[in-house]
Formats: C-alpha cells, structure tokens, sequence
C-alpha cells in the first residue's frame, strides 16, 4: 500500500498496525520492563518471567507468518519491538533478539514442515528459550574458520567443538537454554542444526561473569563432545546453511542497530530533560552553548540514524539475502550513533550520570557491546566495502 | 450476551494541555490521545464476561477529532471487542453530557441493544461523572456506579462497588449500565494478534440527530504554572539548606 503523498509516508510507523504495536510495545516496557530493568543488570540474571510475557503479547513470532502461529509482520515490526523494549533495557531485549530473530526467525525460514510443527509452538509461547550457535573461542568475523564439526553416523550426526559467547546459552546458574540452532561443518560446507537441552554429549561450558553491559541477558560457552544430533534435526540440505547463516546476518544486524535507536532515544530524553531541569550560574544548562552542542548534535544523530535504519528495514525482504550493504551500514552507523549519544548523554549529566539511577551509565555500557556483537564495526566496514566494490555503481545512485 | 462498553478518547496523562483559542475547550491539535484508562479496564471485564456474546465499542462524538475517535475504537477492538459503532457529530464543540448520553442511548436502541452497558466512571480529561447515570435514566435502566466487580447469572448481576469505606455488592436486573471503578478489570496490553486482527473487525456508523448543549463552558483557565525545583547543592552538605527551605519556604515540615 504505497502512501499517496510523500507527506503522507510515516517511515517509523508505516501502518497503523505498526503504530498500535509501538504503543503497545511502550506501555508493557512502561508497565513492566523499566522497573526490573536496574534490578537485573545488577544481579546479571535474565528475567524469565518476563521474557514469557513477551510470548503472551505474540512478539516472539513477529516476523513468523501467521500460518505458523507467528503475527506475519515485517522488518519495520522487527525494528520497532526491539527499538521500544531497549529504550528501557537493552540487555533484556539482546536476550529477545537471540531468541526471535537468532534462533526463531533463523529456525522458521530454514526449517521443514514437520520441524516447524514440532518447535514453533513452544519457542512462540516462550516455554522455551532459543539461542544460536555461530562464533567460537578462536573464531569471530573470520566466521568461516570455525572448527565445530558435524560427522555423519547412520541416522544422526555427532557434533564436536565449542560455541562462544552464545546469549541465552544458560539462562541461569547451570541451566541451559532449551533449544539452539548450531552451525558446524560438515566437510567443506556448512550446515545447521536443531540442538535442544538434554543431547547427549552438549553441555553448558562457562557462564561469561562480569560483561561491561547486557548483563539483563546470559552469555555461556557451549560445549559439543560427539553431540548425538539426529539427521532429522539438521536444517535444509547437508552443506546449505552458508546461505541460512548470510540471510539471518542480515535481519540480525537491523535489528541490533533498531537497539541502539532505542539506546540513543532514551538517552536524548534523558538529557534534554535533565538540561532544563538543573540549574548552574543562575540559569538552566540548556542556556549554555557547550551543553546545546551535545543535545542539539545528538538528536540530529540520532534521527538520522533512524531515518536510514527504518529506510532499509522497510526495503527488506526476509526471505532472501543481498541486503547486506545497508544491513551492515545501519549497524555501523547507528551503533556508533548511540555509543557516542550515551556518552553526551553521560557528560551533560555529570556526576549523576556517572551512577545507575539515572539509567545512562546503563545505556552506555549496553550500547558498547553493540559496536562488537552481531559483527564487529570492523566487519561492517570489510562487507560494505566489499559490495561496493562489486557494485557501487548500481547502489551509489 | 451481548454488552456494549462506552469509549472516550482523552489526553495522554503526560499531554501538555493548552486552552483552544475559542476559550471554552482543549486545543486537541498536537494533543497525544488515548483510551480512557477505565474505559480499557470495563473492556477487559466485558471481554471476560461475554461468553458465547460479543462486546461493542461505542463512541459517540469527535470532540478529540473523528478520526481521533476511530483509532480509539481500534484499540478496543485490540483489546478483544468484537465490532465498533461511531456516532459521527457535525458540531462537536456544542455538547454537554446529557447530549452525549442521548446520542449513546439512541446508538444503543438503533443497533441492537444490550444486556449490558458499561461507561468508565469517568473521562479522564473532563471529569463530569455524568453520561454513565444519565445514559441509564434515558433508557430506564438501573445503574451501578464505581463498580468494582461483577459476575452475572441469568438475568441479573451482582456488582461490587466501592463506597466510602466498605464495598457493597448490590444485586441488579439486566439490562443495566454499570459504570467501572479502576478494579473493575485488569490493565492490559492488546496481544500483537489481536492488534492484526482490529484491522478487520467491523466498524459501523450510526448517525443520530444531536441535542444541543444546554449549557456551555463560559470560561476555562488551566491551574496556575508549578514554580521550578530548586537545586540546593549536592551530597550531604546540602541537607542543612534543604531542611531550612522545606520548613520555611515549602511549609512542608513543622519547625
């Protein structure tokens, strides 16, 4: 449905269900989410409860065709869930994200019948917890150098190596989460498969203690000793997940940049109110021209980096991959966005800024990880300067 | 059972509010709107109590702009009503509530009835209390204020309502209009299904002939502005100050 004037296009709210599910979405994180979000990063503990309320409102499966017991909505849907939960907290929704779009998203678009039939509903309601399995100890960007390895035996696999730094890989002290979707290769090629708690041969490595932020959600260490994986978990084709991997990277990347929005929403808010609130020299601090310089530059970041994140997230088709120069372009720019907007955040607020209650230390330290998770800036910048290469004259237009 | 929940839009709490130029109501533009908070608490009691029924959104006027007043049903048809009913109004800065009640009542008679009415016990925004009992005087039915609680068995239901002090359960006839206290039914958000599914529930317009206002708002002045905080300085060096201002300034501690 194309708007019938350009004044007529809302880029952040396309739709009016998109609008409903962004208002929905802000009075649960109102209701709900902000008073446990200090809590939690404190305690590093990833709220569970919560989490399966996520599955009663149906944002588990946002991007899941109705059909399949999902709300059958688009990248935009996506952007907004994630842009409005981590307004509030950020290491809550990384935990949501890992689970929607890392495994659920991942899981659907790759998955047969009948393994849809037999996952879905519990990874839609939130009785289980999901997470996916890509990085290693020794193997981060260079994601193609991973040594996990499936081997064929009769009608099951074994997988052997180790996965690192996994969000939702114990969702507690000593409990695994439910469900993974597990790259490893086989041969030359790369496959994925349906790894759930109970395997014999997977276990839980280390709990990753102490991170600097999105301590709200759980980071492990995974460990494969001959992982007994029945043929009948494997996703597609033997060999095929190359392909599985670069389409989810995509949706993946958008989605962790709709955070950083959120990030830098909060922090604009935060700063803005705080300037016409205090008072130095006689006079509020939005009066004095070093403080306008971070307000006036971080609300005109940040609405650019929404502009160009929800621009390509309305563009985007999940069913395919070649979105890449913009799914990477948006994490890089808006990432970095917010990084610097939470700190300006921090700065106009001195020292109160400096301590938990005025929730931009918090920001801060979870808009970091954005930067490093999901693809470093140092893989952004590789890939786009690699699609360009290919072909910039057909998207530099 | 068939009940119908009377909806208002009213300001977001966190609205600024300024006085339109005409002096007499709210400037709607750039106004944030939302369902009245006891609006959506009697939707979450009717969904409840509908059973193999349906529940009817009805707003009637556009004092918040008509299409202000549609999304508003959207959300109520989010929240699990089943159909919604718009009473359009040619001249929405001419009504008082008892205009209100009659074009409520009129749309209530010309499409279908109920066996149950609810109103929030009030909008949030103009406070009258009023087109709750008014609506049921001019449909002769009995009516329940600040009700608290309800279950129905046949033809009758008993109601909890709050009154100072104590909660009186009363045993009433349907159909009846019961207007809903905050307890009435829980907060709630709409689940992203339901909000997909709003998109395709049917809303009817129900044209009434409107009374005119019997009386006016003469004059409307917001309350006085809130004086600025006072910074006193930090830590615990400023508690002296603080404690100073609090008793001679802001009179709020005894000296």
């Amino acid at each position: 449905m194309q708007p019938a004037t350009a004044a007529a296009l809302d880029l952040f709210n396309p739709t009016e269900a998109h609008e409903m599910l962004r208002r929905m979405v802000r009075d649960f994180v109102q209701g709900e989410v902000e008073p446990q979000a200090l809590e939690h990063d404190r305690t590093e503990t990833f709220n569970l409860p919560l989490f399966r309320r996520l599955g009663e409102l149906g944002l588990l499966g946002v991007t899941i065709p109705e059909e399949h017991g999902g709300a059958g909505m688009d990248a935009v849907a996506a952007v907004i869930a994630h842009e409005e939960l981590s307004a509030s907290d950020p290491g809550f929704c990384l935990a949501y994200l890992a689970h929607s779009m890392l495994f659920v998203n991942n899981f659907h678009h790759n998955a047969s019948a009948e393994q849809r039939a037999r996952v879905l509903p519990k990874v839609l309601s939130g009785e289980w917890v999901g997470g996916m399995c890509m990085s290693e100890p020794h193997v981060g960007t260079d994601v193609l150098g991973m040594s996990t390895v499936a081997e064929r035996v009769g009608d099951h696999y074994e997988l052997t190596g180790r996965k690192m730094w996994i969000t939702n890989g114990l969702i507690a002290e000593g409990t695994l989460g439910d469900v993974f979707l597990v790259y490893a290769k086989t041969g030359a090629r790369i496959s994925s498969f349906l790894v759930e708690k109970g395997t014999p041969g997977f276990e839980g490595g280390q709990k990753i203690r102490d991170k600097c932020g999105m301590r709200a959600s759980t980071t492990a260490e995974l460990v494969f000793e001959r992982a007994r994986v029945p043929v009948a978990n494997r996703l597609g084709e033997e060999g095929d997940s190359l392909m599985h991997m670069m389409r989810n990277l995509e949706i993946e990347r958008v989605t962790l940049a709709a955070m950083s929005l959120g990030i830098a929403m909060r922090c604009v808010q935060v700063m803005c109110r705080y300037a016409s609130e205090r008072h130095a020299f006689g006079k509020p601090l939005r009066e004095f021209g070093q403080i306008q310089r971070y307000i006036a530059r971080s609300y005109a970041a940040w609405k650019a980096a929404r502009s160009y994140v929800y621009d390509t997230a309305r563009r985007m088709d999940l069913g395919r991959p070649g979105q890449r120069v913009d799914s990477d372009g948006v994490k890089l720019v808006a990432t970095t966005m917010a990084k610097q907007v939470a700190d300006d955040a921090m700065q106009v607020l001195g020292g109160y800024g400096y301590v938990g209650e005025y929730v931009v230390e918090r920001l801060w330290r979870d808009a970091k990880l954005l930067e490093i998770g999901g693809g470093t800036l140092e893989a952004h910048e590789k890939n786009i300067t690699k699609d360009l290469s290919r072909a910039w004259q057909a998207i530099v237009v | 059972m068939r009940i119908v929940v009377c909806i208002k839009p009213v300001p977001d709490t966190a609205a600024r509010i300024k006085v339109h130029k005409d002096g007499a109501r709210i400037d709607p533009d750039g106004v944030k709107f939302t369902l009245g908070p006891y609006d959506s608490r009697c939707i979450a009691r009717a969904v409840a109590l509908k059973g193999a029924g349906e529940v009817v959104a009805l707003a009637a006027g556009a004092a918040a702009g008509e299409a202000e007043a549609k999304k508003r049903i959207k959300d109520a048809l989010a929240l699990g009503c089943d159909k919604g009913i718009f009473v359009p109004d040619p001249a929405p800065e001419n009504r008082d509530p008892l205009a209100v009640a009659k074009a409520l009542a009129s749309a209530i008679q010309g499409q279908g009835g109920a066996d149950l009415i609810f109103c929030g016990r009030q909008a949030t925004d103009d406070q009258a209390l009023a087109v709750g009992p008014m609506l049921a005087t001019l449909l002769d039915l009995p009516c329940v204020t600040d009700a608290v609680g309800i279950e129905v068995t046949g033809g009758s239901a008993r109601v909890q309502r709050a009154a100072e002090g104590r909660v009186e359960t009363l045993e009433v006839t349907l159909p009846a209009v019961i207007t809903g206290q905050r307890d009435i039914g829980d907060e709630q958000y709409p689940k992203l299904k339901e909000i997909l599914a709003a998109g395709k529930k049917p809303i009817a317009e129900h044209k009434v002939e409107w009374a005119a206002a019997k009386y006016a708002v003469a004059g409307l002045v917001p309350p006085p502005e809130k004086a600025p905080g006072k910074i006193v300085g930090e830590g615990p060096d400023a508690v002296p100050a603080l404690l100073n201002l609090l008793q001679t300034e802001a009179k709020a501690l005894a000296l």
